[in-house]
């Protein structure tokens, strides 16, 4: 057996937003036991919190786990220790793509486009930023994409579900990215966090 | 008693009949609310793939700073993610006055403050707490009687504090189903999360979890299902043909929101005030015998 490696875990408390959680984590496993998806993950949260611990790097930023959290909030208000787990998966979730890890292809596509969005309007339009994430593959795969999808986006136009003017950005935009801009420098693991 | 009403993005779109029924709602309960002043986005539970945490949390504050500065009324957020984001965020700016500062440096970019002045609420909470299941029965002209619902609550709804229901066997929803009129059936899924906001990336993991909760619902005898979250109502609703399709089933299971049963149950039209022809799979047939 390898012994403990605490540089990962060090990496960890220093860049990754809610990182220090973990130092409260006794392994129960009742994280593991609420989690919805953790059937459907490489590793349990609690397993992903003890690769830390052990040093697997890799293992850790490359695993699905981070980004199939769907923040249920289920572990977070189970866990006797109180640690947030929800926000330590989204924090590891953000520090790996930040490194050029990419756990699941899919939802990074689409949390990215979400973070631009909002960068460019202060909010969501749900029919343009399906559009960007159908055609983040090219013009042939969005085409595909969409035809897929088409029957459930026509429901919703004919059942008024659809906004059908195109979102206006905020009238304070420019102040709200001049205040995202000092969050992104000032956020742990400094510029370009975000 | 005066509120923001801060009803977020998704009830603009694709939780639009949860606006159009929460306002009448509102009207006939002599709920006074406004709009917060260019109000931007919650975050939601998925920005972080794109944010760090401290950009999340400033663009929840700015939301509350603009709240504050304005009458710092009570915010209410229908949708379950906005909630739980703002909840989050403004107990953690509450409580960690490092976190405040740096929340209010990054705010003063563009001339804004939070003292951390306002309170969050989730539609559930207003309705139990402040109007109260007595004055909603006084106010039901239409009683859903024999109508069975399964009350959906979702995982968001009440976490992660718990600050007005239990955060495991919560029953304002409930309550507020059987204040109505209608039947509230037990339904021990009724916190399981639906996939939320990663549905549309994970369909082939998620559409398992939507699968559990129906068949919950239904083997304990609801005619349809009640949310107060569009992401729940999205995920329950409209993937059904795709969920039959991919996993053999055969749901046509009516997914409503709390406020339009209430809109129904209150004698509101079923158009103008319970906005019933937004919903995919119509709620009217399962609900022909208690509304006539």
């Amino acid at each position: 057996m390898t012994s403990y490696d605490p540089s990962f875990a060090r990496e960890v408390f220093e860049n990754v937003d809610y990182g220090e959680e973990i130092k409260m984590c006794m392994q129960c496993g009742v994280c593991a036991a609420s989690c919805p998806l953790s059937m459907q993950m490489d590793y349990s949260p609690r397993k992903i919190f003890l690769l830390i611990r052990a040093g697997k790097r890799e293992e850790v930023l490359s695993a699905n786990s981070i980004m199939l959290c769907t923040s249920c909030y289920s572990c977070k208000v189970r866990c006797p220790r109180g640690i947030p787990v929800v926000d330590v998966m989204h924090g590891l979730a953000n520090y790996a793509l930040r490194l050029g890890f990419v756990p699941r292809r899919q939802t990074a596509i689409f949390g990215g486009e979400f973070w631009k969005q909002i960068y460019k309007l202060g909010r969501i339009d749900e029919k343009d930023l399906s559009r960007r994430y159908f055609f983040a593959d090219g013009f042939m795969q969005g085409i595909r994409n969409t035809l897929e999808m088409a029957d459930m986006g026509i429901t919703m136009f004919l059942h008024r579900r659809m906004k059908l003017l195109p979102e206006r950005p905020i009238k304070g935009i420019k102040s709200l990215r001049k205040m995202l801009d000092k969050a992104a420098q000032m956020g742990k693991g400094g510029a370009g966090a975000s | 008693m005066k509120y923001f009403l801060y009803w977020g993005c998704s009830l603009e779109a694709s939780g639009a009949n949860y606006l159009a029924s929460l306002k009448p709602v509102f009207e006939k309960l002599g709920v006074d609310f406004e709009e917060i002043k260019d109000w931007n986005f919650c975050v939601a539970s998925i920005l972080y793939i794109g944010a760090n945490d401290l950009a999340i949390k400033v663009l929840n504050a700015r939301n509350l700073a603009i709240a504050e500065a304005n009458g710092a009324y009570d915010i209410i957020a229908p949708c379950s993610s906005c909630y739980i984001q703002m909840v989050k965020v403004n107990h953690e700016i509450q409580e960690d006055p490092e976190l405040a500062a740096k929340v209010n440096e990054a705010l003063a970019e563009g001339g804004l403050q939070y003292k951390g002045g306002v309170k969050v609420r989730h539609v559930l909470d207003v309705l139990y707490h402040d109007i109260s299941v007595e004055k909603i029965k006084q106010t039901v002209a239409k009683p859903l009687n024999g109508l069975k619902v399964a009350g959906y609550v979702g995982c968001q709804s009440v976490r992660p504090y718990g600050e007005y229901d239990s955060v495991e066997r919560p029953i304002t929803h409930d309550r507020i189903i059987e204040a109505l009129g209608s039947e509230a059936v037990a339904f021990p899924k009724k916190m399981r999360c639906c996939g939320s906001g990663i549905f549309l990336t994970e369909m082939e993991y998620c559409f398992g979890l939507v699968k559990d909760i129906l068949e919950d619902a239904l083997n304990h005898g609801a005619q349809l299902v009640s949310t107060v979250c569009p992401m729940c109502a999205m995920n329950l609703e409209v993937y059904q043909p795709r969920i039959n399709t991919a996993l053999g089933t055969n749901f046509d299971v009516p997914i409503v929101y709390l406020t339009q049963l209430m809109a129904v149950a209150f004698g509101g039209d079923l158009k103008r005030d319970a906005a019933l022809h937004y919903n995919i799979i119509p709620p009217e047939t399962a609900m022909q015998a208690a509304i006539g």
